[in-house]
């Protein structure tokens, strides 16, 4: 177990030191370079330019950026060329509104999919089940952005809400049951399109999982004994099938950090989808670099608690 | 077998789960069981009523209007830190945070902000082989001359071989007519060698001047890398002997020494500023010549990599007599510069002991300023509020704060302007219209100080005949064009200044569509149409490729209209679209196009010597179509040494008419633009100029609609701001 650990530990560090080898050519090597004034403007003198590429050593060899990039990202010194904050404060605060988001967006799709899923295989192959199962494949098929604005014009002009931000602005509520539903509504809304797509695909594993269990043989056992059919359901079956659910939630891990670049803009909210995309239109070299690492860092950690997490529920899994 | 598959599927007594929580209490046997159910259904229910639950808080909320301001803009403000900041969201902000020492008034007219009062003067050194000569200068001078007024001369005095004329206009014009009057004695010229070092120059240009006293320097100045050297010497003797000297001392690898075309004689044009003596920073302390200077240094100082440092490369020094007198000299005539004193200023004595890399951290994100709101909160891509500074200096502003929002998507941003979350709104032209209709708002338009145009590349053989040039722009509808693309919401352009600036040539005539006229036009030049129906001459077919970059809809708008107008007289036009960055790099800055559209969003400056100056087409730099004309070149270096208003706008007026009849760009039109306000939602109560109290609604200025915003104030709270 531990050797499994320290093994993959060793790979993860190689593999994040090409993850962010590539990762600074992809940004660097991409046409375009920093000039947060922008390049057409007759009031920077060439000399600025100068003093600027120096600043961030933009006129020094690739390989050489590389190193210092690196340099100043593992000694916390690394700054950001849009407003020269350090990065890594720049990434900590969004941080937890991205986790926030992704967090109720997980807890909507793992909710609504398991209660959709299990009831459309209590009645698999009937009409309650075909109907779940359209709506399933519709809530699959419906783009994030298209709802989202829909959504929007329809709360908007009907109930004249703001849906803007993480709070309403220009209101001061008194209570903190007020404030907490507040901020509740205003991660909920955009929580609830993120979580369209996982209701969809969750609804349809757990369906799929559930009745393939209800043909395994400890299922008969368990009939045979002369329990309830509900409890057969609810209590030998499901918790069979909802285990390899479980152990993809590990997986979700840098999905909950990356944050989502269309829902964040559209919902002026303030995650780490938006600050990647804004650093990508700037050329913000060190904010992208910064967060590939971080994110490729998360998904190896991921991807090893998922293993670790799969062998301490499955004893057929053994880690050497 | 059989059994499995069936018997699951088919005993389906149980009610389905969502009605199970209506059921009778389950029995002991299934134990276990019911908690699992209720959980399956009852944990999306509660999500779902805690949601419904807070759609209602909210809903019931939002209905009082506190008396705020909200703006909604795309962008995220970069910085706080004025010297820094180059982008318009921060541009709005640090409006309302800082003055600067100069300011336009509602017409676009420079005024004192917070400086009082200013004064220009010039200082203008002429130099003589001999004291005796210089003193004969003098009084020839004295002899001839009558009309010392007309050319603001007001004192002369010989200093050994000096001879120092004071004159109260700066510029080139009056010095170089009094010189004239010398007589028999002629004045030595001098020559200025302009230094860009591999390294910090420090005091290598004194060291050469004591080393070389044959070179008879004048004057050095050095900042930085940057040097300039004035001399009487021989000039190319002196450039040759220099790059020498700076070869050994700092090394020849990126040394560029080039002699600049200078006045003959030493023209030091000078600023001096009186500041206000009322003025305190939000915290409290008084606002003093100080600042002013500490804020110069700060621009100049590399560490802070200002983007305005061209701005004052021209100053040669900047004192301060006293608490409130600053004075700026500069090395030699440009007009451009009283301008660049708009610059917000900097508090001194919070930034003084920081080194600029710490800025970043502390003031940039939380700025001190003497401007009609204190800085209050940033909360990171969400908003800024700034709060009511009630110790203006022009008095305390009506509006308890303003909040600038970050709302990147624009539709999301135009519902937040429809449910009153913010109150303005720049609207997209395709919706300005409707806006207007609608009586529940107002609508504020007005030209903007931008343009749009398609480029020729003069590079190109096709487009150097100027009646083709011609013919192009009498081919293009740009009234449909406007029409189309900007639903009526432009005015065609005549040129390179935008009608809401004060040396704007009203008098220039828009080249109107005619395509018979293009046609004749293009025939002189020699175009005739082929086999194909596409023109000809010596073997050649009229085909071009337009380029623009995409994720503009008005500019692919704008090349595809072209192509429709011009495919009729035979000229085949390919249009092609690249990504920004691409399209500058590989095709914009290395000159390396046929045509392309593009736009230009000018300052109020009348200064475009980097657009339209044949020094100016190199890579990288902005006279990217290759526009090369004497004449052009003459006017524009005269606007940039006169400092008479009516003269500038005759020179102005000139080169307008000028580019336009020669067509290098096919100038299109000024795009107007258009914000939308909640009809009264904000009334606006001022100081009129003899101290009386103005009250009127809202109205667009020549500045923009928000002018007056510290003087706004929602009607709700007209109590409060009669006050």
């Amino acid at each position: 177990m531990v050797a499994f650990i320290i093994r993959r530990l060793l790979i993860s560090v190689l593999l994040l030191f090409f993850i962010s080898v590539i990762s600074f050519f992809i940004v660097t090597l991409t046409p375009g370079s920093p000039y947060p004034w922008g390049e057409l403007n007759p009031k920077v003198s060439p000399e600025v330019k100068r003093v600027f590429r120096e600043k961030f050593h933009l006129d020094r060899p690739l390989p050489e950026q590389y190193a210092l990039i690196m340099r100043d990202l593992f000694t916390g010194k690394l700054r950001s060329i849009k407003d020269e904050r350090p990065v890594l404060e720049k990434i900590g605060e969004r941080l937890p509104a991205t986790l926030i988001l992704n967090l109720g967006a997980l807890a909507l799709s793992l909710s609504f999919g398991l209660m959709l899923g299990v009831y459309g295989a209590r009645h698999a192959g009937r009409l309650p089940d075909v109907l779940t199962s359209i709506l399933a494949f519709t809530f699959i098929a419906l783009p994030g952005f298209w709802v989202s604005y829909l959504l929007a014009i329809f709360l908007v002009n009907w109930a004249a809400v703001p849906i803007l931000g993480t709070h309403t602005i220009g209101v001061d509520f008194t209570s903190g049951m007020q404030i907490f539903l507040d901020g509740w509504w205003h991660v909920m809304l955009p929580a609830s399109i993120l979580a369209i797509g996982g209701i969809a695909v969750q609804s349809r594993f757990v369906r799929a999982s559930m009745i393939e269990t209800m043909r395994e043989d400890f299922i008969r056992t368990a009939r045979a004994k002369g329990l309830d059919e509900s409890a057969v359901f609810y209590r030998h079956a499901l918790r069979n099938s909802i285990r390899p659910l479980l152990t993809g939630i590990g997986l979700l891990l840098p999905a909950l950090i990356s944050g989502s670049v269309i829902i964040e803009s559209i919902f002026a909210y303030p995650g780490m989808g938006r600050l990647g995309y804004e650093a990508v239109l700037e050329r913000d070299y060190p904010t992208l670099v910064a967060l590939n690492f971080v994110t490729a860092a998360l998904v190896l950690a991921g991807n090893l608690c998922a293993d670790l997490l799969y062998a301490a529920v499955d004893p057929r899994v053994r880690l050497e | 077998m059989i059994c499995r598959e069936r018997i699951p599927l088919q005993r389906q007594n149980a009610v389905p789960v969502v009605f199970y929580l209506a059921q009778p209490p389950p029995t002991g046997k299934m134990r276990g069981m019911p908690r699992v159910r209720t959980l399956i259904v009852g944990i999306p229910l509660a999500l779902a009523i805690v949601t419904m639950a807070a759609l209602w808080t909210v809903m019931r909320a939002s209905t009082e209007r506190k008396n705020e301001m909200f703006i909604g803009s795309i962008a995220e403000p970069a910085t706080l830190n004025p010297i820094q900041a180059a982008d318009s969201a921060s541009g709005a902000v640090l409006g309302v945070i800082f003055n600067g020492l100069l300011k336009y008034d509602a017409e676009l007219n420079i005024a004192g902000d917070l400086a009082k009062s200013w004064e220009m003067s010039q200082r203008s050194t002429f130099f003589f082989e001999t004291p005796g000569d210089a003193a004969r200068a003098a009084v020839n001078l004295e002899a001839a001359s009558k009309d010392f007024d007309r050319l603001h001369l007001r004192r002369r005095h010989a200093e050994g071989k000096r001879l120092i004329l004071e004159l109260s206009l700066p510029g080139t014009a009056d010095s170089e007519e009094l010189a004239k009057f010398f007589g028999d004695v002629h004045p030595l010229s001098v020559s200025t060698l302009s230094i860009t070092a591999p390294k910090p120059l420090d005091n290598a240009l004194g060291e050469f001047a004591s080393h070389d006293p044959s070179a008879q320097i004048v004057r050095i100045w050095t900042n930085g890398n940057l040097g300039e050297v004035v001399f009487l010497g021989d000039a190319n003797a002196v450039a040759q002997r220099l790059r020498e000297f700076l070869s050994n001392k700092i090394g020849a690898d990126g040394l560029a020494i080039e002699a600049i075309s200078a006045p003959a004689f030493l023209a030091e044009p000078e600023i001096q500023f009186r500041l206000r003596n009322d003025v305190k920073w939000h915290d409290g302390v008084p606002f003093s010549s100080r600042d002013v200077k500490f804020t110069y240094d700060a621009i100049m100082d590399d560490r802070a990599a200002s983007p305005r440092k061209s701005d004052y490369e021209l100053v040669l020094m900047l004192e301060t007599p006293d608490e409130h007198t600053v004075r700026a000299v500069y090395r030699r005539p440009f007009s451009p510069a009283l301008e660049s004193w708009m610059m917000s200023v900097l508090p001194a004595h919070l930034l003084a002991d920081l080194p600029p890399d710490q800025w970043p951290l502390k003031f940039n994100r939380a700025p001190i300023g003497t401007g009609p709101f204190k800085f209050a909160e940033w909360k990171t891509n969400q908003f800024i509020r700034v709060v009511r500074n009630d110790n203006y200096f022009q008095g305390r502003p009506h509006l308890d704060g303003i909040v600038f929002r970050v709302l990147p998507d624009p539709l999301t941003l135009r519902l937040a302007f429809e449910t009153r979350q913010v109150d303005f709104w720049a609207a997209d032209p395709w919706a300005a219209g409707g806006f207007k209709k609608d009586a529940r708002f107002t609508v504020f338009s007005s030209p903007g100080n931008a343009y749009n145009y398609v480029g020729w590349n003069l590079r190109r053989p096709l487009f150097q005949d100027p009646r083709v040039r011609i013919a192009l722009a009498h081919a293009v509808n740009v009234e449909q064009m406007i029409r189309y693309v900007l639903y009526g919401y432009g005015t065609q352009s005549t040129g390179i200044f935008t009608p809401d600036m004060w040396f704007f040539n009203p008098h220039v005539r828009p080249l109107e569509f005619d395509p018979e006229k293009a046609k004749r036009l293009l025939a002189e030049a020699g175009w005739t149409p082929g086999a194909d129906g596409i023109l000809m001459k010596n073997g050649e077919r009229f085909a071009f490729t337009l380029i623009t970059n995409n994720g503009n809809a008005v500019r692919s708008d704008i090349a595809t209209l072209i192509q429709a107008d011009l495919k009729p007289l035979g000229i085949e036009v390919k249009i092609e679209m690249y990504e920004w960055a691409v399209f500058l790099k590989n095709f914009i800055n290395k000159g390396e196009f046929d045509a392309m559209v593009l736009g230009w969003a000018l300052g109020r400056g009348f200064d475009q010597f980097q657009i339209w100056h044949s020094s100016q087409t190199g890579p990288e730099q902005l006279n990217t179509v290759s526009y090369k004309n004497t004449e052009a070149d003459r006017l524009l270096k005269s606007i940039r040494e006169e400092f008479d208003r009516d003269k500038i706008i005759a020179l102005c007026g000139e080169l307008q008419q000028l580019i336009y009849d020669d067509q290098p760009y096919l100038f299109l039109f000024v795009p107007e633009g258009v914000s939308v306000m909640w009809k009264n939602a904000f009334r606006v109560r001022r100081p009129g100029p003899d101290g009386e109290w103005i009250d009127e609604p809202v109205t667009m200025t020549k500045a923009g609609w928000s002018y007056y915003l510290e003087w706004f104030y929602r009607p709700e709270y007209a109590e409060e701001a009669a006050k």
